[in-house]
């Protein structure tokens, strides 16, 4: 897959051509000049030098935001015509996800900071799990995990939850040396800063990551791509405070409607998790405490899927000395046959390799038709019944293993 | 002119104008005849996206509008932010119109145009990243234009007999020019306003008389109902420069009697206040206009921008020209507001020219009339 890459997100203006595996170009600059300036000539000087032939190129990757308004709509004007005249469609990653790839295979807690003013930052949590391969070979390939999907935040708030976590943590962008002091002053864990090869937008980690998403399907036309700002214009938000001025600050800005992202359940999740659960299983459903106390064990992994910022699936796993119990697989009833549950339960299965788990094993209702399918198509295989295990309605578990 | 709208869900008006002359001929568009120059032209210099075809400068093959106004009403006027995050999403959808009722692609273009400037600066980038990015793409000509010079372009559209030496007056929400258009691409300014523009005085006026943005059509209507004698406001002359403007004189003083009307508990005829309004702007408009061409000895006048769609300035300068022997020229009202039309047209007379934009081109947001330095600015690509 050939992938053209664009950055113009920040103060780095950034452009590469990734072939496959293998960088063809990359060109970057962070100087006083504008984007506008920049951007074209330097896609054209970097084209030239390696005599590329722009209907070759697959996709069009570009950081669609957050950053400055100015930079995002120079970057996303120029992918939507290129992609219009070039035919391709575009992929749209997300900005900080892009920043944080730079440091593959890190399995600290990575978290990119941009300059957002007005005192926030746009930010996001991110670590590397390695999964492990099938058989005895030693070769690993590493998921990123995002722990908290990018954001507009205060600094005080990114500090509480990175100190929460409490894990060391690797800081890069923009914005770590315009609050050196403050996250100097006010972290409680070792943390260190990216040097300058890995510590700003980088169109190279934009085109890996962008090749990735392509892998998932993640593409969206020319024509309905439009930048992810994070934030309302100054004059919408004026008209709009007062209004829902609290409700407004999280979940309707971050979330990209209709793409469905699933990351590592947080304590910020336990609420929707355990209204999910309860519509969902009515008696048998997990509360707020046992999702709690499951979620915050080291041998247990729970993930939620998200739509349009709201949690639409669960699914967790425990380990019980090599053997992956999946103790909850939930999705809302009006996101179903989606691919929710395929997507989530996968990216379980895969994450759990990381916690050493060789098999996996699950109960499920006898006349649950599409739970059964689900699993039969990630590989599960009946292996006995529990008569009766179930009430209201009675019903016999289905017993299922998925054996390496 | 036949103009198809459509509103869409997110209240942008999505605007298809054709040209009946040239849509009778719809067959003729298809195959481009040796010699011709078929130009795409894009316009994002504040709230309408805009793209069109235009054949040898006079001929519109196609001409989209997505005109944002009515998200902007609620805020009084124009919110840059939000006007530019409209055109990014709009930009592609009037490029593809544009092209599909042309009945061509982009490889049967000649050149991509857009305007870099005046305007919103975050509004123009759009235009001038997605004109870029075609034009670097399909490996074609890029040529920028000065908005103004788009508007005063407008004229050859529907006067395909109209050729320079001509006065110009343009009038608009962010210019009041009195220009002497000397040749294709070639103009002199020789009168422009010191304060307010004419259409930001038409905005405030209407705002302090409550009839809402935007101003110039709503006072336009208004006065129809109104008389225009009921009042006399001031009518500014500079005295060291005959052909400026100023209309900040004007403006305090109707605002001044609105708030002493008020303050006395009278009621406000808005009608009367928006036609004696109109008329002291019309008059100056007009008298300046006719003055140029009798002192300059051109019997061509020709109006441009959004204002040159007002009625009474178009009645009186109708009447003023006839009286005096000057051939009077005006686009129609649709291709007075901001369109992509007229800077394919203003951009044909660059392109035979030879003029060519180099990929640094930016937006400028105070760019002014007829600098000839900037446009051969870089062009060693």
């Amino acid at each position: 897959m050939k992938i053209l890459a664009i950055d113009t997100s920040g103060l780095v203006g950034a452009v590469a051509i990734a072939d496959g595996d293998m960088l063809l170009a990359q060109f970057s600059i962070q100087y006083k000049t504008t984007h506008s300036e920049i951007l074209m000539p330097m896609l054209d000087d970097m084209c030239r030098k390696v005599h590329l032939d722009l209907s070759s190129i697959d996709a069009i990757a570009v950081a669609k935001g957050p950053g400055s308004f100015t930079g995002l709509r120079i970057g996303a004007a120029t992918a939507k015509g290129l992609a219009l005249a070039l035919d391709k469609p575009i992929i749209p990653v997300p900005t900080v996800d892009g920043i944080a790839y730079n440091l593959y295979g890190n399995e600290k807690v990575i978290c990119p900071m941009m300059d957002a003013r007005r005192n926030q930052v746009y930010t996001g949590l991110y670590t590397f799990v390695p999964k492990m391969p099938e058989g005895k070979s030693m070769e690993r390939t590493f998921d990123m995990q995002i722990i908290h999907g990018q954001y507009a935040v205060s600094l005080d708030d990114i500090i509480n939850e990175i100190n929460t976590l409490g894990k060391a943590v690797i800081l890069l962008g923009d914005g770590v040396p315009v609050y050196h002091d403050l996250l100097e002053k006010n972290l409680k864990v070792p943390y260190s800063i990216a040097p300058l090869h890995q510590n700003r937008q980088s169109a190279s980690a934009l085109a890996a990551l962008g090749a990735k998403m392509a892998e998932e399907g993640i593409l969206v036309s020319a024509d309905e791509f439009a930048p992810d700002y994070l934030r309302l214009s100054q004059a919408e938000r004026e008209a709009k405070e007062g209004a829902d001025h609290k409700k407004d600050n999280r979940k309707s800005d971050i979330k990209t409607p209709g793409i469905i992202r699933v990351r590592q359940m947080t304590a910020e999740d336990i609420d929707d998790a355990a209204a999910l659960e309860k519509l969902n299983l009515g008696k048998e459903a997990w509360n707020r405490k046992q999702l709690l106390d499951a979620m915050t064990r080291d041998d247990t992994i729970y993930l939620v899927a998200e739509k349009a910022g709201r949690i639409v699936g669960l699914c967790g796993v425990q380990n019980v000395s090599g053997d992956g119990e999946v103790t909850n697989v939930s999705v809302a009833g009006d996101c179903r046959k989606e691919g929710v549950g395929y997507k989530m339960v996968k990216q379980l299965l895969e994450r759990g390799r990381g916690l050493g788990i060789e098999n996996y094993t699950l109960e499920v209702r006898k006349a649950n038709a599409a739970a059964i399918r689900l699993y039969e198509k990630l590989g599960f295989v009946s292996e006995g019944v529990r008569p009766g295990f179930y009430d209201e309605p009675k019903d016999d578990a289905v017993i299922y293993w998925k054996r390496n | 002119m036949e103009i198809n709208k459509n509103i869409e869900d997110d209240g942008v008006i999505f605007m298809s104008i054709k040209d009946k002359e040239n849509a009778d001929k719809e067959n003729t568009n298809q195959a481009n005849k040796g010699g011709d120059v078929t130009i795409l032209a894009i316009e994002s210099s504040c709230d309408e996206t805009a793209a069109a075809v235009v054949r040898n400068g006079r001929e519109v093959m196609s001409n989209i509008i997505s005109s944002q106004i009515a998200l902007h009403t609620i805020y009084g006027g124009v919110v840059p932010e939000i006007a530019s995050r409209k055109h990014v999403e709009k930009m592609n959808g009037c490029i593809r119109a544009a092209l599909s009722e042309a009945g061509i692609t982009l490889d049967d273009i000649d050149a991509v145009a857009v305007t870099y400037g005046p305007g919103l600066v975050g509004a123009l980038l759009v235009g001038v990243s997605a004109a870029k990015a075609i034009a670097f793409a399909k490996n074609k000509p890029l040529i920028g234009v000065h908005h103004i010079e788009g508007h005063i372009s407008a004229n050859f559209i529907e006067n395909k007999d109209l050729e320079p030496p001509f006065v110009c007056l343009v009038v608009s929400g962010g210019h009041s020019h009195l220009v002497v258009v000397k040749d294709y691409g070639e103009y002199e300014i020789i009168g422009q306003t010191r304060d307010d523009a004419a259409g930001e005085a038409f905005d405030k006026v209407a705002r302090a008389i409550g009839l809402g943005y935007p101003g110039g059509p709503k006072i336009d209507k208004a006065a129809r109902e109104g008389n225009p004698d009921a009042f006399t406001f001031p009518q500014a002359k500079i005295g060291d420069a005959q052909y400026d403007f100023s209309f900040s004189g004007l403006k305090s003083s109707v605002l001044n009697y609105i708030n002493q009307a008020k303050m006395q508990g009278q009621e406000l005829n808005q009608s009367d206040v928006a036609a004696s309004f109109q008329k002291a702007v019309v008059e100056v408009l007009a008298g300046h206009a006719i003055l140029a061409c009798k002192e300059y000895g051109y019997n061509k006048l020709a109006i441009a921008g959004g204002v040159a769609s007002n009625t009474a300035l178009r009645e009186l300068l109708e009447k003023e020209c006839a009286a005096n022997g000057i051939s009077f020229y005006r686009p129609s009202p649709v291709l007075c507001t901001d369109n992509a039309a007229m800077i394919g047209a203003a951009a044909y007379f660059e392109y035979e020219k030879g003029v060519r934009f180099g990929l640094d081109m930016n937006a400028v947001p105070n760019l002014p009339l007829g600098d000839r330095e900037r446009r051969y600015h870089a062009n060693k690509n």
